[in-house]
């Protein structure tokens, strides 16, 4: 059993895949966040199985996993808190920023000057994007699910042909997560409440592509730029008319816009010269 | 009585400081390297490249001190793309922990040379005992620079999971063979 856990595709694909449709189809009826607590409790899983629950010493990845897994929470939590949309958009923006800064300071504060205001203006409009972006399809569950499957996959290929099976391994089970809560959300149809609609519901979609694919540039080789395609993920997928009748055809065209960049970063940073397996 | 101690103390020190000599790393006569199982196959191989230190030395108090401070990033196996991999979070994490120390903490004898240094490994934050196994040393002048020299060669094992380096296991070794060569030149 424990040579079958320790196995990447089971750690980081079919695991999260699975527990994330579960939990879904299990609360979907009673919590119009079970998509949020569908892909907390997969990525806990998945994070518990490739990197261990343990937080000392706390580097960076660990930080990531606390951050990723305290979104999930005060995403399904915090409407009942703060419940201005604009207050909501506000903080989500702040703390997404906040967790930037907490994960990479330490190495940021080493950097000459320039490197420095590089690194804050590329994160800050790294979020503002996502932020914004995501926001837009808070609506629109075939969008939404596939900006944000088809991101965290592309950020995971890229992260792992970065030469960092870590941080790649993170983003794809999330990727694998949000896949399984999407074909939960495809078969059933469920639409949240109005209620559970709200901006602070997508910060998991800003903070964990976020963290992990700065942390990718930063700890691994992923070039800067290749961020740029992949935080446009969203802007194309909401671009995709929502007209098909079938929830499946409308997964599906929404999907594929996305899917086709990620793999093409992917494609790119592996072509590139980083690193990957097969020495 | 007692200001005679104090009086004999003061005048023993200088002596001491004769004896007792502090020496820094030679680096370009320093070689950390190690040694790890590769899927079963065979063993792979790699080294750093950059690396400073000092030792104090002092063979009549039998103490030897030895501070080794390694730059991660340096890592050398000979293929550019494994470098890059051990660097990542996956194994040495280099961008967030740069160097990997090594400081001594005791050292036993046999007669007038150490056999074994024992000290604290910090490898991604976290400090383990390791202990090396003396193979040889030599103190004496270097014959081309005339400079006082002090050089050991030593072994040591370190398990990797115990520093959280748990990428690849058990398909890459988890206990990594270390060699050392080591030269300082008295300041």
């Amino acid at each position: 059993m424990d040579q079958l856990l320790s196995r990447p595709e089971i750690q980081s694909a079919l695991a999260p895949f699975v527990i994330a449709l579960l939990v879904y189809l299990g609360l979907r009826k009673f919590t119009g966040a079970a998509w949020l607590w569908a892909l907390m409790a997969a990525f806990l899983t998945s994070a518990a199985l490739i990197n261990g629950l343990t937080v000392t010493p706390l580097t960076g990845t660990r930080k990531i996993i606390l951050l990723v897994i305290g979104a999930f929470f005060i995403a399904a939590t915090f409407r009942w808190v703060m419940p201005s949309n604009g207050l909501q958009r506000r903080f989500s923006t702040i703390i997404s920023q906040l967790s930037l800064l907490w994960v990479f300071w330490a190495v940021v504060s080493r950097m000459n000057s320039t490197a420095m205001v590089l690194f804050l203006v590329g994160s800050i409009s790294l979020v503002l994007a996502l932020e914004y972006l995501f926001v837009r399809m808070i609506d629109k569950p075939a969008q939404l699910h596939s900006a944000g499957f088809s991101l965290l996959l592309g950020v995971g290929l890229s992260a792992t042909a970065a030469a960092s099976a870590l941080l790649g391994q993170l983003a794809l089970a999330l990727a694998a997560a949000s896949g399984g809560a999407f074909l939960g959300w495809i078969v059933t149809g469920s639409t949240p409440a109005k209620q559970s609609r709200q901006p602070i519901a997508v910060l998991p979609y800003i903070i964990a592509p976020a963290l992990l694919g700065v942390a990718a540039v930063i700890f691994a080789r992923l070039p800067w730029y290749a961020m740029i395609p992949l935080t446009a993920i969203p802007l194309v997928v909401s671009l995709v008319p929502q007209k098909a009748e079938s929830r499946l055809l409308r997964a599906i065209l929404s999907s594929l816009p996305g899917l086709v960049i990620a793999l093409g970063v992917a494609f790119y940073v592996w072509q590139a010269g980083s690193s990957g397996s097969g020495y | 009585m007692k200001n005679l101690v104090i009086l004999a103390a003061i005048a023993i020190l200088p002596l001491k400081a004769v004896i007792a000599a502090d020496y820094t790393v030679d680096s370009s006569h320093t070689y950390v390297s190690f040694s790890v199982n590769h899927l079963g196959f065979s063993t792979m191989r790699g080294k750093f490249n950059e690396q400073t230190g000092s030792l104090k030395f002092d063979p009549t108090a039998k103490k030897a001190e030895v501070m080794i401070e390694i730059e991660a990033s340096s890592i050398d196996t000979g293929h550019t793309k494994r470098d890059e991999h051990l660097q990542s979070p996956d194994f040495l994490n280099a961008v967030e922990n740069p160097t990997i120390t090594f400081m001594s903490t005791s050292t036993t004898w046999d007669g007038d040379k150490p056999a074994k240094i024992t000290g604290n490994l910090t490898l991604l934050g976290v400090s383990k005992p390791v202990t090396l196994t003396i193979i040889s040393m030599k103190c004496g002048p270097n014959p081309f620079s005339k400079k006082e020299t002090c050089g050991f060669d030593a072994t040591g094992s370190i398990t990797r999971s115990d520093f959280g380096v748990n990428y690849g296991i058990p398909a890459i070794g988890e206990v990594l063979d270390l060699q050392i060569e080591f030269e300082a030149v008295k300041n």
